[in-house]
């Protein structure tokens, strides 16, 4: 209860902070806030934040609340600390040569993901593009609220001061989905990827936990943010995603032109797999027939899951209109602009009742559960199905832990099973939906009853 | 009257008993037995006086695929792929029987016509009825095919009668949902595919008397201008045309989709840029090579259009449809030219450095291409060697870097291609020697 007066109390600051960059849209609590409300404050580096008194010590300091080391975590193990030095790389300058760009390291259309890439006039003296996607990135520029910060203010204060609210999972799920899928500025558009770029799988409440996370709940991080919930963390990442991906529809930007359409749109696999297997099945959630590419579904499966608890009235309109939305692919992007439409409001009337709902152990053994049976029993083993579907156990087992559902010996073997699952998806062009069902049953077994 | 004559006699007799209430149609197809006779095609050497060796059935019916094309639609890939399009079962579905046995209306099969026999001897050579008393009487080629045998020694008519499957015709087209269902992708070129049939036809004295000379470069390059015809041909066809935003995805290559994604990106040679689907342009890339050295203008007008209807791709069908038209035309000019050219050995030697130096080109990285290079080059060393070109040492030479071009293929659907560059620099250098 405490938890979810703290977490309610909090998401009031967010709103607020969220409030100019929502003015034309809905009071929906819309997750599109930054860039915009950081770009307000300067970007002072990442230097700012790693003095060795503040964030950049091996050890805690005194009475600190948090460990101190959060720079040191991010320097030395989180990829993010490499994004812009990534771009230097001979397979970036490939990419950018095939786009007809000199290079990466200067283009926009990089570096809006690969660095901190606010205005120059935005920059303070110790910023530096080549830090990458650096602390301001995600927590906003500090100019306005490093004061507060320092001077030992409440986090609801600098949250007010324009820190942003990482905390909380809706927010989060905007800033991290802005760049690992994309929204109306920056996008992975389908000609990056035939230039060579990766994939970008996603799931907010894994990735959370292997970037790896440079926080620790602790008690004090609970009094002053509340209890995370992996369960929502995970369910409210899917909410997001399946939103934003809506929105990629509807963007006209992304648009067929002639018989050429926006290929990042649809699961990737749905062409890039091997022509020597049979592989095709029968889906009862696309309703497709051979032969077609089906759009990505993989967060929007998950999103069903969860919505089937916590709201199942709102599971059943977002299922009806994805279903409605693969079967418009055959008729015309009008058609399909409409579905996706109806999906993305489906999307976004579920977030305040996952918001809103506090996962317990019975919503931790029921997800598990219903995470399983879109796989066996809903035969949702695409590859882009799977990689969800392991994701989302993954925060299972890291809710059951939170949660003290399982014993270390239930733990132990449930993370054994999750291995397994890994390895059946780790490579999606070796992957075969047999061995993986199998593996899925093993972790099944392995549950807490 | 000899001995084959004698055996016709009763032959015809029975296919007269089998559709004595109504007048028989010509070209009633009599089935694989008529033709199987020990005396005839079934022999296991060659009969007295015979032009021909007399074992094409015996070659069919153990080493020839297209005796087990009906078989393979009982297996298990069949079924479900049956399945999965809807339907019970494959057996006796038109639209897979119309390509995997010799699926004539029921009124046009002889007695001893078996549709399991799969794609039977008159599937390609046409119904028997009207020839087979003369063809066994002594007739000349001439006035065999007057009479109705399927004339498959002039390339022109075997390019038409084998593309008609092995890519389709506008009665017969395996689209995308075929593919999608699980039908594996369909690979040809007219010369390497007559050759690996495998070929139940020996080029002899007797053949040229009777058929002409026709060379491997002649059958390669008309079969890719007829290929490409085809493909415009389907790409045309209101059938095929967009359903909603969808194309009809097996006009495009299929590795521009079905490839693993790495880190390295396809350069092309079609102006899209990267992450864009691109139209099967192999039968082109080959007529353009070899109408560069046989009709240089023709070439320029061809590559041309063929851009253009890259570019088309990017703007609407109406658009694809136009240029489509013109580069059927462009091809469709060049068949004529093609069937009646004499490849000299120069030619030859100029063709294969031609496809060595595209294929290894590193702005040409495709799979579609490097399959239609090997093949192409197969056609070329199998023209070198019967025009007497090469000696028996180079030929041999030839062979086994011919067998290392292959070996850069692990599968149909993946080519080393460190591998395969390596191996043509190879062969090239072997040809040029």
């Amino acid at each position: 209860m405490r938890t979810t007066i703290g977490r309610g109390l909090v998401l009031l600051g967010l709103l607020a902070a969220a409030a100019p960059a929502t003015a034309q849209t809905p009071p929906q609590t819309s997750p599109q806030t930054s860039p915009q409300t950081s770009a307000d404050s300067d970007h002072l580096g990442v230097q700012s934040c790693a003095g060795n008194n503040c964030h950049g010590a091996v050890q805690p300091i005194g009475a600190s609340r948090v460990p101190q080391n959060e720079y040191l975590i991010w320097s030395q193990k989180d990829k993010h600390a490499k994004a812009y030095a990534v771009l230097k790389e001979p397979r970036s300058l490939r990419i950018a040569h095939n786009l007809g760009l000199a290079d990466a390291e200067h283009a926009p259309l990089c570096l809006d993901c690969h660095a901190d890439n606010v205005p120059p006039d935005r920059r303070g003296p110790q910023f530096q593009l080549a830090d990458g996607v650096g602390c301001e990135a995600c927590h906003g520029g500090a100019e306005r609220w490093l004061g507060p910060h320092l001077s030992g203010e409440d986090h609801a204060a600098n949250l007010k001061a324009g820190l942003y609210p990482t905390d909380q999972p809706l927010p989060r799920a905007a800033k991290c989905l802005a760049c690992h899928l994309g929204n109306d500025q920056k996008f992975l558009i389908h000609k990056i990827m035939g230039a060579g770029h990766p994939p970008t799988p996603f799931e907010l409440d894994t990735y959370t936990a292997i970037e790896p996370a440079h926080f620790v709940v602790n008690q004090s991080y609970v009094e002053r943010k509340g209890r995370p919930n992996d369960i929502q963390i995970w369910a409210i990442g899917q909410a997001v995603d399946v939103k934003l991906r809506m929105d990629l529809i509807l963007n006209p930007k992304h648009a067929p032109k002639g018989v050429d359409f926006e290929l990042s749109l649809f699961d990737c696999q749905a062409c890039h797999h091997s022509m020597n297997d049979l592989q095709w099945q029968a889906r009862a959630s696309t309703g497709l027939p051979p032969g077609r590419i089906k759009l990505y579904d993989a967060t929007a499966l998950m999103l069903q899951t969860v919505a089937a608890r916590v709201a199942p009235d709102a599971a059943k309109t977002l299922h009806d209109h994805m279903l409605a939305l693969h079967a418009a692919t055959a008729e015309s992007w009008d058609a399909v602009k409409r579905e996706a439409g109806a999906v993305r409001d489906a999307a976004n009337a579920l977030i305040p009742a996952l918001q809103g709902h506090n996962f317990d152990q019975g919503d931790a053994k029921a997800m598990a559960g219903a995470v399983i049976g879109s796989a066996l029993d809903g035969g949702n083993l695409d590859y882009s199905c799977a990689q969800q579907q392991v994701m989302a156990l993954e925060s299972v087992v890291a809710a059951m832990k939170a949660l003290g559902f399982a014993d270390d010996k239930q733990l132990a073997a449930l993370d054994e099973a999750l291995k397994g699952l890994y390895a059946a998806v780790a490579d999606d062009q070796k992957y075969r939906p047999d061995a993986y069902a199998e593996a899925l049953k093993a972790f099944k077994a392995k549950l807490p009853m | 009257m000899n001995r084959l004559a004698l055996a016709a006699l009763f032959l015809l007799a029975a296919a007269g008993a089998a559709s004595a209430q109504s007048e028989p149609p010509l070209g009633i197809h009599l089935g694989v037995a008529t033709c199987a006779g020990s005396n005839c095609h079934g022999a296991t050497q060659r009969p007295k006086n015979s032009y021909v060796p007399g074992n094409e059935y015996l070659i069919w019916s153990k080493q020839d695929k297209h005796r087990t094309a009906y078989d393979v639609l009982l297996q298990d890939r069949a079924i479900k792929m049956a399945q999965a399009l809807g339907l019970p079962d494959a057996k006796s579905q038109k639209l897979c029987l119309d390509c995997h046995a010799d699926n004539v209306p029921d009124d046009m099969r002889g007695r001893q016509f078996q549709l399991s026999d799969g794609v039977g001897c008159e599937a390609c050579h046409g119904g028997a009825s009207g020839w087979l008393g003369i063809h066994i009487s002594g007739a000349t080629h001439q006035q065999n095919v007057a009479a109705g045998l399927y004339p498959t020694d002039q390339p022109v008519a075997r390019a038409e009668k084998c593309l008609s499957c092995h890519y389709g015709d506008a009665t017969k087209f395996v689209d995308h949902r075929l593919y999608g269902a699980g039908h594996p992708r369909l690979a040809f070129e007219l010369d390497t595919y007559t050759a690996i049939e495998p070929a139940h036809f020996v080029v002899d004295q007797g053949y040229i008397q009777r058929k002409g000379r026709i060379t491997d470069l002649q059958v390669w390059s008309v079969g890719q201008a007829i290929a490409l015809v085809r493909r415009m041909d389907a790409v045309l066809d209101p059938k095929h045309a967009p359903k909603g935003f969808w194309p009809e995805f097996s006009f495009f290559d299929c590795q521009s989709c079905h490839h693993e994604y790495g880190a390295y990106a396809r350069p092309t040679t079609t102006g899209l840029g990267p992450g864009t689907v691109k139209f099967n342009d192999a039968n082109e890339v080959m007529l353009k090579v070899a109408a560069m050295r046989v009709a240089p203008e023709a070439a320029a007008a061809l590559s041309e259009h063929m851009l253009a209807l890259h570019r088309a791709t990017l703007d609407n069908w109406a658009a694809v449809e136009r240029e489509a038209t013109a580069v059927r035309a462009a091809a469709q000019s060049l068949v004529g030219q093609f069937a009646h050219h004499e490849f000299s050995g120069d030619d030859m030697r100029a063709l294969a450095d031609a496809l060595i130096n595209l294929a290894t080109a590193n702005t040409d990285v495709e799979f579609s291409h490097d399959e239609q290079v090997t093949m192409a080059l197969e056609a070329i060393t199998a023209g070198l060697k019967s025009a007497g070109d090469i000696g028996p040492q180079q030929a041999d030479a030839i062979g086994k870097a011919m067998g290392a071009v292959y070996a850069a293929f692990p599968n149909d659907a993946t080519v080393k291609h460190d591998v395969f560059v390596q191996a043509l620099r190879n062969l090239q250098r072997v040809i040029r020697r």
